[in-house]
């Protein structure tokens, strides 16, 4: 059965790309991360041109991180200030990375760009994770425990101005890292079409050492609001956000993420962390070897029709 | 449809009268609407040649069909390695290039006419040539041209086919077009050219309408025409889906 994406031009058949939307909605659910940073390059290794495969995911993970986020605020989980702190940097990254990604594309640079940035970041927190969950196994079975982070360290962060207070997370920090991080992710957004979840609930924990259970909740409101900005700017500027490929991931994604949390909860965090740092090591070698094997053909083409 | 397209022929064969070497020809469809459900097709280009001499010999004659799509604009850009990474360096824009070309012959388009006659129609994906006048040297921009047909041809959208031109009787011809799923959509020619001797003695050219239909078009028009409301429907379609999803399955307790 196919289906013709009236934005991509070109037709697909909607039960893969139902059952991929289904694949990274069970990841998603497992590990509470948006999942962008799969669907993005598995709709680009499927075919589909990655400016609409970066702006199509946004409109996904608004759609998952939106039912994610409901749920958080019925456990009343979630520090709205901070959310909105972390929301007026998110704003000003997601402009400015649409308007870096459209001047990318008119230079042509659009996939070295996405390719670039997905290596070393995926390289970087997949690295991190998988040397931090294969010490938390180890330690596990030698009996140990990893000595648990003491709330109230100070640290640099400390030594900024511009404190606030923020009740919910119970601290009094300044805004500049909570700004400085939203507006991060939201560039990250715009370029790669990942939410960033994946960087902001470990940048929470341990940099702005919030509380862990509004951590959740609050970077999802932040991915809920920065992805549909990102959704509307890249409609905007570079029409690339294709509604019917959309509905498609949306409709598998919700699914998939219902089931990837009841199969969470089945596996040890340690496993859990292991599995996705391996997954996102492997979505970055893919992309590596991509840059720097020998391209069958040297020349590219860009076509568009008036 | 063949037989519908049959009978098509008889009419257009009936309808023509005798005159010297001619050409009649006409399309199955002169329009392809895209639709949620499609794949690509196949169109037909048939037709009948008229001799002014019914003794003459039919193998005199050559037939060569060619669709064209509309103009486009196309970046070609050519890829260095750096640091051990693939980028794309050189740029050249090629403007005037078809967005689609199929073209079709009873024999090799090289046995039928010489390069200049060739080159004159645009016969053989080699002929293609971009309209504007390049700043570039000629030997500069040949291996970008080159690039641009042999990508097109790639995707299945430029296509030389010498002995697709089917003949029925000594002077009934047709040819099956084959139409992607990634044609743009525009105004398409469909070209016959009848050769004698190497040179052309009749052709006849029928439009062909691509266009999205229905929902498609509607959505296509949506998203360029208001971009801002395309993308806020887009949002809230997915806050109400993801709404949706946290009701229907909401956890008890």
């Amino acid at each position: 059965m196919e289906i013709y994406l009236p934005i991509a031009e070109m037709s697909v058949h909607w039960l893969i790309i139902l059952a991929l939307g289904t694949a990274v909605g069970l990841v998603s659910g497992m590990f509470g991360i948006s999942g962008g940073f799969l669907l993005t390059p598995i709709l680009i290794f499927y075919g589909i041109p990655s400016p609409i495969a970066v702006a199509t995911t946004a409109s996904h993970m608004t759609a998952s991180s939106m039912s994610g986020a409901i749920a958080q605020w019925r456990k009343r989980a979630i520090d709205f200030k901070m959310a909105a702190v972390m929301l007026a940097g998110g704003f000003a990254g997601t402009g400015v990375g649409v308007w870096w990604f459209a001047l990318m594309r008119a230079k042509g640079q659009t996939d070295l760009v996405v390719s670039v940035s997905y290596v070393v970041l995926l390289g970087v927190i997949g690295g991190i994770m998988l040397n931090e969950s294969v010490r938390a196994l180890r330690a596990a079975r030698a009996g140990t425990v990893e000595p648990a982070r003491r709330g109230g360290q100070h640290n640099w962060i400390h030594g900024l101005p511009f404190k606030m207070r923020f009740r919910d997370s119970r601290l009094y920090i300044s805004v500049i890292p909570p700004l400085a991080l939203g507006f991060f992710v939201g560039v990250l957004s715009a370029v790669m079409g990942v939410g960033g979840g994946f960087m902001l609930v470990p940048a929470m924990i341990y940099l702005l050492r919030m509380p862990t259970n509004v951590v959740v909740g609050t970077s999802l409101v932040q991915i809920l609001c920065v992805t549909a900005a990102t959704t509307i700017l890249q409609s905007v500027n570079n029409y690339s956000v294709d509604i019917v490929l959309a509905l498609v991931l949306i409709v598998g994604g919700v699914i998939g993420a219902q089931f990837g949390t009841r199969l969470a909860t089945r596996l040890r965090g340690e496993q859990l962390r292991l599995i996705l740092a391996l997954l996102i090591l492997g979505v970055a070698l893919r992309l590596l070897y991509g840059l720097i094997a020998t391209p069958d053909d040297l020349y590219s083409l860009q076509v568009s029709t008036p | 449809m063949t037989r519908s397209i049959l009978a098509a022929m008889l009419v257009v064969l009936a309808a023509s009268g005798a005159r010297a070497d001619d050409l009649v020809s006409g399309l199955s469809q002169d329009q392809i609407q895209i639709t949620s459900s499609y794949t690509g097709t196949d169109i037909v280009v048939f037709g009948a040649i008229q001799s002014a001499d019914p003794s003459a010999a039919s193998g005199d004659h050559d037939i060569v069909v060619v669709v064209r799509g509309p103009g486009a604009e196309m970046v070609v850009r050519r890829k260095v390695r750096v640091a051990g990474v693939w980028i794309n360096r050189d740029a050249m824009t090629l403007s005037g290039l078809p967005a689609y070309y199929f073209v079709a012959s009873n024999r090799p388009l090289k046995d039928i006419a010489i390069d200049e006659t060739r080159e004159r129609y645009q016969l053989g994906l080699e002929t293609l040539e971009p309209l504007s006048e390049s700043t570039h040297s000629p030997a500069k921009a040949e291996p970008f041209r080159l690039a641009a047909i042999r990508e097109r041809a790639r995707e299945g959208l430029y296509r030389e086919t010498p002995t697709a031109v089917e003949f029925l009787s000594y002077s009934l011809f047709r040819v099956r077009v084959p139409v992607p799923a990634t044609v743009p959509r525009g105004e398409y020619t469909a070209e016959v050219y009848l050769f004698r001797d190497g040179s052309v003695i009749s052709a006849q050219t029928t439009p062909l309408y691509v266009d999205q239909a229905g929902l498609e078009r509607k959505v296509f028009s949506f998203a360029h025409g208001e971009p801002l409301l395309y993308g806020l429907a887009a949002v809230l379609m997915a806050l109400l889906l993801g709404w949706l999803a946290s009701v229907v399955f909401r956890q008890p307790g």
